[in-house]
């Protein structure tokens, strides 16, 4: 199964991106790695250009906020109801409550929120959420 | 006039630059004191290692603060330069240092030297009459270095590898090939007036995991670029790895084959020096552990040889330290360098043996290349993957090297992407690795490689 990762914005966190990546290939998934830097629309691309099933962005410095209020724009207009959208890593700008960070991102359009779970806990859930969609494991 | 010289005259006549005069520059680095060149220290001071901080503020108030602080302690002065000054951007480097200067609040991150100018700068420098080293980051610094040496700044840090792939996404890494190649021209012109300018390259790159011998391929291959254009003084440097045992056999293997590359290329009179870097990875937010972390490095500097240390300090997890914790880490990092004379030999034939061999099998590859020119065939080797930098944000990375530590905490290669080193050198690699048989099992080790010193 195909996945699009990348992290969001003007931010150059690099050694959690590269984690992702691994975990993913080592879970069996192809994965197409934007790398740091990226911008909405770039994610949005690369999904359409490589048919992935998976978006999932990441953010750390919690650029992410405000990168992301579009998402629900272009996921109409391309009609990208069938991909699964995923966001994780530091969702806010200095301390904020999961309770409140969740439900405002799946308004965005996500279909998963991780706000400082752990990577491997995180991509676990993702997994089963696959299996539950799509019926098969990648 | 030169092409050389034509391509200068564009780039100092900058909106930025007050009146570039090339004659008086020269005269001024012609007579300039032999202690502002480290060139010169490492000649006459054979035995010590120098110590150099870190450091660099934007007003030019605390950067002479700074020095007054660093002046007892210190054999070198840093000077770090700001991030907007790194992009060329100096119209934003100059609004904030203004506002550096009316709000009394550091708005840069390092000295903004473009902004200040060389004539200003020249004070400082020469008042203080130590080597000043050039710490930036900037993929064309073409301008930057022009200012230093005017400023009598006569180390300058930085290279077109090790200055684009720990640092830029995007930057087209043949353009900085191209860049540094007439920084290394400039360099060499003034090298042959007084004492040499020197070169240094950064040997930490992305300081996560990154395999020995990536760095010393990478720390030869900027050093033969360097020597190519006539640069006569050159320091190779790497950092802490986090193995005590993977310091000494990187120093020994990266002293002797930086000698062996140079002769093969035809330059025998070049000055070759080793720097280390103390622990560029993350530090503990204790404090104490952050002076044993500290001394550690102080102790293995002084076992590899080290013409000179650049250090850290207690307050590296918290942010940018002060001048008062900076010059208490150098003074102890003295102290102790000072207690270890005389230190026994080390020799680890096996391993020494086994780097020695995936350098040359890379160097092989890129020699191989078939480009006309030693900076295309890096260029080449980096774009497919002779050249992996572990955890490097740079789009032209090939990303399929992978690396997890050891029982000794030996940085062991587990993947080697499309790195050329032999199967016996992977083979030996592999003997050292022990990760069990569950999936996550990698990227969990991976993790805990990284925070090996929290």
């Amino acid at each position: 199964m195909k996945v699009v990762i990348g992290v969001v914005g003007n931010d150059i966190h690099v050694v959690a991106n590269r984690l992702i990546d691994i975990s993913l290939q080592s879970r069996g998934y192809e994965v197409f790695n934007l790398g740091v830097n990226t911008y909405l629309e770039e994610f949005i691309d690369a999904v359409i250009e490589t048919d992935a099933k998976v978006l999932l962005i990441s953010s750390l410095n919690g650029e992410a906020e405000g990168w992301c209020r579009d998402l629900l724009h272009l996921k109409t207009k391309y009609k990208l109801d069938d991909v699964i959208f995923v966001i994780g890593g530091n969702l806010s700008v200095g301390e904020g409550e999961e309770s409140q960070i969740v439900p405002q991102f799946e308004e965005y359009g996500f279909d998963l929120v991780y706000h400082q779970k752990e990577l491997i806990v995180s991509l676990d859930s993702l997994d089963q959420f696959v299996q539950e969609k799509f019926g098969v494991l990648k | 006039m030169s092409l050389l010289q034509r391509d200068r005259d564009i780039i100092l006549s900058n909106e930025y630059v007050d009146n570039f005069d090339f004659a008086e520059v020269e005269e001024f680095v012609k007579n300039a004191s032999k202690n502002l060149f480290i060139s010169h220290a490492f000649k006459n001071n054979k035995g010590k290692t120098l110590v150099q901080p870190r450091g660099g503020f934007p007003t030019y108030d605390k950067m002479h603060a700074l020095y007054e602080q660093f002046a007892p302690v210190v054999d070198v002065l840093p000077m770090t330069i700001d991030s907007h000054t790194r992009l060329n951007d100096y119209g934003s480097a100059a609004k904030m240092l203004r506002l550096s200067e009316e709000t009394e609040t550091d708005l840069l991150n390092g000295y903004p030297l473009i902004n200040h100018g060389y004539r200003t700068t020249r004070k400082m420098v020469t008042h203080f009459d130590t080597p000043v080293s050039l710490r930036h980051g900037t993929p064309d610094a073409r301008l930057l270095i022009e200012l230093a040496i005017a400023s009598g700044v006569f180390e300058i840090e930085g290279g077109p590898i090790t200055y684009i792939l720990p640092y830029s996404k995007n930057f087209p890494q043949d353009k900085a090939f191209l860049y540094w190649k007439h920084v290394e021209r400039v360099c060499a012109k003034y090298s042959t007036i007084n004492e040499p300018i020197n070169r240094e390259s950064f040997g930490p790159l992305t300081a996560t995991l990154v395999p020995p011998c990536i760095t010393i391929v990478i720390q030869i291959a900027e050093m033969l670029l360097s020597l190519e254009e006539g640069v006569k003084s050159f320091s190779v440097s790497f950092a802490q790895t986090g193995s005590l045992n993977q310091d000494l056999v990187t120093s020994k293997v990266l002293r002797k084959l930086a000698t062996k590359y140079a002769h093969k290329i035809g330059v025998t009179d070049a000055t070759i020096n080793l720097v280390y870097h103390q622990w560029m990875g993350a530090f503990p937010r204790d404090k104490f552990k952050s002076d044993s972390l500290i001394d550690a490095g102080a102790m293995i500097a002084s076992m590899v040889g080290a013409d000179k240390i650049i250090t850290k300090t207690r307050a590296e997890a918290f942010g940018i330290p002060t001048k008062e914790d900076n010059a208490q880490a150098v003074a102890n990092v003295q102290y102790t360098l000072n207690m270890l004379r005389g230190i026994p030999a080390f020799v680890d034939e096996e391993e020494e043996e086994n780097l020695t061999n995936q350098v040359d099998e890379i160097f092989e590859a890129i020699f191989n290349d078939k480009a006309d020119t030693l900076w295309r065939k890096v260029f080449n080797s980096i774009k497919n993957g002779i050249i992996d930098v572990p955890f490097s944000p740079h789009i032209i990375n090939n990303n399929e090297l992978i690396t997890v530590r050891d029982k000794q905490s030996n940085i062991r290669i587990y993947k080697k992407g499309k790195l050329p080193i032999s199967d016996k050198s992977f083979k030996y690699e592999q003997s050292k690795i022990d990760l069990g048989q569950n999936p996550n099992s990698v990227v969990n080790q991976i993790i805990k490689d990284i925070g090996v010193m929290l």
